[in-house]
């Protein structure tokens, strides 16, 4: 096996062949669910679907720096996409669970305010540290002029990097997609919420209230795995590391609305399966 | 960005780990079935031997994939790993003793056909990734499932969602105080997604020794498990949850003391420094 012949190619094209298969199976997913539940589980899976779609376009805002950034190498925040969007989102998830009662607008508001509040002190510390710490100023490396402020960048790029700190653009990027995210990930909870709370009372013979600890942990298991797994994805779609929506690689966008699209709606149908009645 | 290449040809190969994993890993947790047949708890550590038969899988898969250098670090290989996984376990956990075999089948579909979305859609182009994806999509359902039968001695869903407690005398079937109920389900899909992703992280490089990740594997699934034996106090009998305990401390002991064997072996030089000590005299 050689390694080295297979590097990635991963590049910036997108692949008709391989949508085209996406956008039939999310179709087939969603006849399927039809199927089994024309009312309660397809409006859960749409909002499973939209949720999911939510994450892995806000994921592409995240200014993702990875172990080049940390070596002020590169700009963007030190760590991976995993981790930035599972605190970003988590913390809207939580943040839109608690206003879970009040309605979901108001819930998947406050899930978004929370994941943008966690991305705004992300963002500020990262470039406390970059600044204060390491004494690198904030320069993009991926363009001249600051699309927002218009400040100029190059002259502040050190030779032989990429860039590095958090410029400003970078900034705000990242708080939408904080937003963006963590509106999604309370959007995902809300919907299973939903539909456990009228099911799992007639098919575990329980009262309401006794299955409510049942049905919050297990909608949270869900909207957590599904996080993980469109967040991850677009990690897959921009190779680890990405500027802000400044960068090239924003305009891969597209392959991960398809590809978060068919992931939350495959996992999504096999959530909603739980409720169904199987022929056993 | 730079991508890291790396394949270290040696060791035992990886069908043959993937395949010890998984019969290993679906014995174990049939034997927690004989808690069943025997009406009582005392099997319910074959669970956490479970978990580390199949971390063990998984951290092989992950070195197979993170080779290529997928540029978002190997943390995120363990993500996907249980996100998938987890969905996949708690639809199987319906399917009463036949769960194993359906979160076995399930798991794989759901890893399939993401491996297909990042390899096609995404544009990875790694050959190893739809084979490396469904694998550990399995892999996270069964660490799962293990850590589900190691905590509330069975893995189907009335179990995992009902336990029964004792208010004033009267037998009450408590919905809270369950595997799922009680969100001890979140606890274990950490430990288990830390535990799966950790050892390649901490092991990659030149001086890759496939023995040592692996037995820094196990020692991470044994960590683990005295934790999830620690939390299963709560739901099954004493008595089984400290044979749970035994178990995992034993195997920890075990696996760390030849973990750190290996770690000198490998060491360029091994220097057993004292703590500095106190030459000033105050």
């Amino acid at each position: 096996m050689s390694a080295v012949a297979a590097k990635p190619q991963a590049g910036g094209a997108i692949n008709p062949t391989a949508m085209a298969v996406g956008v039939v199976l999310l179709i087939i997913i969603l006849g399927a669910c039809w199927y089994v539940s024309p009312n309660l589980g397809l409006t859960a899976l749409i909002g499973v679907i939209v949720g999911g779609v939510l994450i892995g376009f806000g994921t592409h805002f995240v200014p993702v720096g990875g172990a080049p950034a940390a070596m002020g190498q590169a700009p963007g925040i030190a760590t991976g996409v995993a981790m930035l969007a599972a605190g970003a989102g988590l913390a809207g998830l939580f943040g839109g669970a608690w206003a879970a009662e009040l309605g979901t607008t108001v819930a998947v508001i406050t899930g978004g305010i929370g994941g943008g509040l966690m991305m705004a002190i992300t963002c500020m510390m990262v470039n406390f540290v970059y600044v204060f710490g390491m004494g690198i100023p904030a320069a993009s490396g991926k363009v001249l002029h600051d699309p927002i402020t218009g400040d100029s960048q190059a002259e502040y790029k050190s030779q032989g990097t990429e860039g590095h700190g958090l410029p400003f653009v970078s900034f705000v990027g990242g708080v939408i997609g904080g937003i963006l995210a963590g509106a999604g990930g309370t959007l995902i909870y809300l919907a299973l919420l939903d539909l456990y709370k009228a099911t799992f009372p007639t098919m575990m013979g329980a009262t309401h209230a006794q299955v409510l600890p049942v049905a919050v942990s297990v909608a949270g298991m869900f909207a957590v795995a599904l996080f993980l797994v469109n967040a991850v994805l677009t990690a897959y779609n921009i190779t680890g590391t990405i500027e802000g929506p400044h960068d090239p690689k924003f305009k891969r966008w597209p392959r991960a609305i398809v590809a978060s699209a068919v992931a939350s709606a495959l996992c999504g149908f096999v959530a909603i399966l739980i409720v169904v009645k199987l022929p056993m | 960005m730079s991508v890291k290449i790396e394949v270290i040809a040696g060791g035992v190969p990886h069908d043959k780990i993937m395949i010890a994993g998984l019969v290993s890993t679906i014995v174990c947790i049939y034997l927690t079935y004989l808690n069943a047949f025997t009406n009582t708890q005392m099997f319910s550590f074959f669970g956490g031997l479970a978990v580390v038969a199949a971390l063990i899988w998984g951290s092989h898969t992950i070195k197979v994939l993170c080779s290529y250098g997928i540029g978002t670090g190997v943390p995120s290989a363990g993500m996907i790993a249980f996100g998938s996984g987890i969905i996949a376990m708690l639809l199987a956990t319906k399917f009463g003793m036949l769960a194993p075999i359906v979160a076995l089948v399930l798991a794989a579909v759901i890893g399939l056909i993401l491996g297909y979305v990042s390899n096609s859609i995404l544009n990875m182009k790694i050959p190893a990734m739809v084979q490396a994806l469904t694998e550990m999509a399995v892999v996270g359902a069964f660490t799962v499932m293990g850590f589900a039968a190691m905590i509330s001695g069975g893995f189907t869903f009335t179990g995992l969602t009902t336990s029964t407690a004792t208010f004033l005398g009267f037998p009450i079937t408590s919905y809270a105080n369950s595997f799922i109920g009680g969100g001890l389900i979140a606890v274990a899909f950490l430990l288990g997604a830390i535990a799966i992703q950790h050892p390649f992280n901490a092991c990659l490089g030149p001086g890759w020794k496939q023995d040592r990740m692996l037995m820094l594997t196990a020692e991470c699934g044994f960590l683990s498990m005295i934790v999830a034996a620690v939390m299963s106090f709560a739901l099954i009998s004493a008595g089984s949850a400290l044979i749970s305990l035994i178990v995992a401390i034993i195997g920890w002991l075990y696996t760390y003391t030849r973990f750190f064997e290996m770690s000198k072996r490998d060491a360029a030089a091994w220097l057993d420094s004292k703590p500095i000590p106190d030459t000033e005299g105050h």
